[in-house]
């Protein structure tokens, strides 16, 4: 079975015959090459492969792909500031070392960038939190922490 | 300096493995074995076959030779190869390779494959009736796996003031790097290219050309970035040679990526192991002797050699020392290093019991630490090159204010009527050096390539060696590129141990004052040079087998320290454990790269508070394999387990190690953390847990 589906892909339009089993991680890294979203799990449990979906966090590897229909998907890779230059909190990630071997990352950025859209970053206690559907087994949390921490509270002033 | 390669991570455009997809890529899954232990009588492939878009199954390579147990000689994780035998040796073994022109399909193919099977019983943990011990240094007589012995120490226990005499239990555990494990495979004319996260690029290689009776000349692996392995991705996988194969009968790249439970299943662990410690004292406080009698378990196909006492015999300045250590077979696949494999739960164990002596001595202790710091090596007689463990004590207990700390156990409580504890230990890990060549580039336009034996793996060696380079070359650290995890730049030769960075950047170094002095001429100029290793290991790294030097060197014995202060809160009523803070000294050498050498030991840190109080791979005794194998039921710390972090180095640098000064980090920074967590639910709650990990469960 195929099912016809259009949607976008950081701001690019998409037209793909997908098999409904497809999930959008797996369209994403191997029909559009755009592998910024990672396997970790592919059963929901580490929040490697997190994507933006209008605008909300979701998990890609448990987002069957023809659910995107006329629906906007952003990654890692759409996220880039005006002149192309880095995210706010791309930049204060790497002004925190809040990365190791960097596999978690492209997901931990996303999930980032909503837990401060959502309010939800008001409070160390609370970037833990909401922060911990995304496994960092080098075990960058500290950073990770501070990093949000640091960009919600410019996001706040600005 | 931030890390080099952090602007290319968070922009998602580092490379991984599994990231490549060329053109035609097909892609494969594994069936896997449903019994732990038997033979196969049939597997069963015809509706997998029938299915549209499958191109392959395969469930038995004729062409794949044996590529040998990596410490056994060889290049791979077991020396027991899937898919060339009908023999099942653990739970979740590969009965069948399918390949197919998209991952559903493949999935979905692999799914509908059956098996028949002989079923044998089976042991899985050390407690299974049919679980065998043998005598380490019976079983495989090598000088280094020898156990190590001096002065009479039963003897000097028996007749100490106060004694110690224990068993401590440590669950089997699982890296779970983020990466899966996965390559990408494929022939390009009759070269083999493999992109694959390795901390062994030479021994995949080497390893493939074995089992496909290849050149090496003729296979390159890629493996600039790894998504973790703390270990596990330390040789030759088993799934690469029958993806190697499929890849040349279709003449189409293949991927293969496992799941999760098969990663878990597939891939090496740390075995269970069990600690009977003794430890003796007198009233002054000095220990008299300590007694390590391990038990680790291995495979049926492999003896995985533990050195438990290596560590466990030079944690204090003691007069005697007796190590015995067996090897428990059991029915799972090999295991392997995990992060600091045997220095994490040898001093869990010895920590654990010092610090019982120290609550029968009514002395503290951090005191009692302090007084039996090591002078010289116990075990050689031989000096060390540098032993900093009593400033790291001493530091780690001002930043913590140990001096606050309440000596009697369970008097301290929080406004919340939380149990309030504190708790210290000491970790040392070897610092061994390995081969390495390295072969730096002056560029026309300014720019550096700097080509070296070494893997990324997010401990931040690229970092350092670009730090240390740049400052030699009085040049910016974004003027030079740094190649490693590459065979067609360098060998490649294994980096775990904590060896890489001590091992790449006295090459660099090497190379990069030879190459100063021709900067003025005629550019491009490229100078290679090695650490100073002699040749014939430098040789021996080339054919992909280990080779390393140390930790006893001709005249000295190396190896880094470090002490952790822990405070943990017991929660009242849920009695659940946090940990609101932890301080951590390092005595690493030199610290060779600063943002990424503390983020090393944050790290670290929150792999022994994992290891402490979550992280238990439940071996199925009843149906094999492990019950858990899913990063849902195997619980990795996540953020809200992890409070503030606090982190020191020593930084006095060990030149006679090696001209750079630098020692080992990212494996000591683990060790001591579960023994300083379990002293401070002691000294929180007065009873004192004795296995691992540490659940409200057990305070019930």
């Amino acid at each position: 079975m195929v099912v016809p589906t259009t949607f976008t892909v950081n701001d690019t339009h998409q037209q793909l015959d997908l098999d409904p089993r497809e999930s959008l991680l797996d369209v994403l890294r191997e029909r559009l090459r755009i592998t910024g979203p990672k396997k970790g799990c592919d059963q929901g449990h580490c929040g490697a492969c997190t994507v933006h979906l209008d605008g909300q966090r979701v998990l890609s590897c448990l987002t069957p792909a023809v659910q995107v229909e006329g629906r906007h998907v952003t990654t890692i890779e759409g996220i880039s500031g005006p002149g192309g230059g880095l995210h706010p909190l791309q930049e204060a990630f790497i002004e925190n070392d809040a990365l190791q071997c960097g596999y978690c990352t492209p997901g931990q950025i996303m999930s980032g960038i909503a837990c401060i859209a959502e309010g939800n970053a008001g409070t160390d206690d609370d970037i833990r939190e909401y922060m911990s559907g995304n496994v960092c087994r080098c075990g960058a949390y500290p950073g990770i922490v501070a990093a949000i921490r640091q960009c919600a509270h410019r996001t706040e002033a600005s | 300096m931030s890390r080099v390669d952090a602007r290319d991570k968070v922009r998602g455009a580092a490379l991984y493995g599994s990231d490549q997809v060329p053109d035609g890529l097909a892609h494969a899954a594994f069936a896997t074995a449903t019994i732990d232990r038997g033979q196969i009588t049939e597997v069963d492939t015809t509706r997998a076959s029938e299915v549209p878009g499958v191109r392959l199954v395969l469930t038995h390579i004729d062409e794949l030779r044996p590529a040998g147990f990596v410490m056994g000689g060889g290049f791979a994780v077991q020396s027991f190869q899937p898919l060339t035998t009908d023999r099942i040796a653990y739970k979740g073994q590969p009965i069948a390779l399918v390949v197919a022109d998209d991952p559903v399909t493949a999935t979905y193919a692999a799914s509908l494959i059956g098996a028949t099977y002989v079923t044998e019983p089976f042991a899985v943990s050390l407690d299974d009736p049919g679980a065998t011990a043998v005598v380490q240094e019976e079983a495989i007589p090598l000088p280094f796996l020898k156990d190590i012995k001096f002065g009479d120490a039963d003897a000097a226990i028996a007749g100490s003031d106060v004694r110690v005499e224990q068993t401590y239990d440590h669950p089997p555990q699982n890296p779970a790097p983020m990466e899966l494990l996965a390559s990408v495979v494929e022939w390009r004319g009759d070269t083999l290219v493999v992109h694959e996260g390795t901390q062994n690029a030479a021994a995949v290689r080497n390893g493939l050309a074995q089992q496909l009776g290849l050149d090496a000349s003729k296979i390159e692996v890629i493996s600039p970035y790894l998504g973790g392995a703390f270990g596990q991705k330390n040789s030759l996988q088993n799934h690469t040679g029958p993806l190697a194969v499929a890849a040349r009968r279709l003449g189409r790249p293949v991927k293969l990526v496992l799941t999760r439970p098969q990663t878990f299943h597939s891939g090496s662990f740390r075995p269970q192991s069990r600690h009977r410690i003794k430890v003796g004292a007198d009233r002054g406080g000095r220990l008299t002797a300590i007694v390590h009698e391990a038990d680790q378990q291995t495979s049926r196909h492999d003896l995985f050699p533990a050195t438990f006492t290596e560590v466990s015999s030079r944690l204090y300045g003691v007069p005697a020392f007796r190590g015995r250590q067996r090897l428990v077979q059991t029915d799972v696949q090999t295991p392997g290093y995990m992060r600091a494999p045997f220095e994490h739960p040898a001093a869990w164990a010895v920590e654990s019991a010092v610090d019982e002596i120290s609550y029968q001595l009514g002395m503290d202790p951090l005191e009692l630490k302090l007084a039996n710091d090591a002078t010289h090596d116990p075990v050689t007689g031989l000096p060390f090159s540098s032993r900093h463990v009593s400033e790291c004590l001493r530091r780690g207990a001002e930043m913590f204010g140990w001096s606050r700390r309440p000596a009697r156990p369970g008097s301290w409580l929080d406004p919340d009527g939380a149990q309030i504890g504190w708790g210290v230990a000491i970790g040392a890990y070897p610092a061994s050096m390995t081969p390495a060549v390295a072969r730096v580039t002056a560029n026309a336009d300014g720019t550096f390539q700097i080509d070296v034996d070494g893997h990324e793996m997010g401990q931040g060696i690229r970092s350092a060696i670009a730090l240390l380079a740049a400052e030699l070359l009085e040049a910016d650290p974004a003027l030079i590129r740094v190649g490693v995890g590459d065979t067609r730049v360098a060998t490649q030769h294994l980096t775990a141990g904590s060896w890489g960075t001590a091992s790449a950047l006295p090459a660099v170094r090497a190379a990069v004052l030879e190459l100063r002095p021709q900067l003025g001429g005629t550019l491009p100029v490229t100078v290679t040079a090695s650490n100073g290793l002699p040749e014939a290991m430098v040789e021996r790294a080339r054919t992909g087998l280990v080779t390393l030097a140390g930790p006893v060197y001709d005249s000295f014995v190396t190896f880094s320290y470090v002490a952790h202060f822990v405070e943990v809160r017991v929660e009242k009523g849920t009695r659940r454990i946090r940990v609101p803070r932890v301080v951590s000294v390092a005595d690493c050498g030199a610290v060779a790269s600063p943002v990424t050498a503390a983020s090393q030991v944050r790290g670290a840190v929150t792999w022994g508070l994992g290891a402490a109080l979550r992280e238990h791979l439940e071996l199925d005794s009843r149906y094999g394999g492990f019950v858990n194998a899913t990063l849902e039921e195997y619980p990795v710390s996540v953020n809200a387990d992890i409070g503030q972090i606090d982190v020191d180095f020593i930084d006095k640098p060990d030149y006679q190690l090696n001209p750079v000064g630098v020692k080992g980090l990212g494996e000591v920074s683990m060790v001591g953390v579960a023994g300083a967590v379990s002293n401070a639910v002691f000294h929180a709650t007065g009873r004192r847990i004795r296995k691992l990990p540490i659940t409200l469960a057990d305070l019930l």
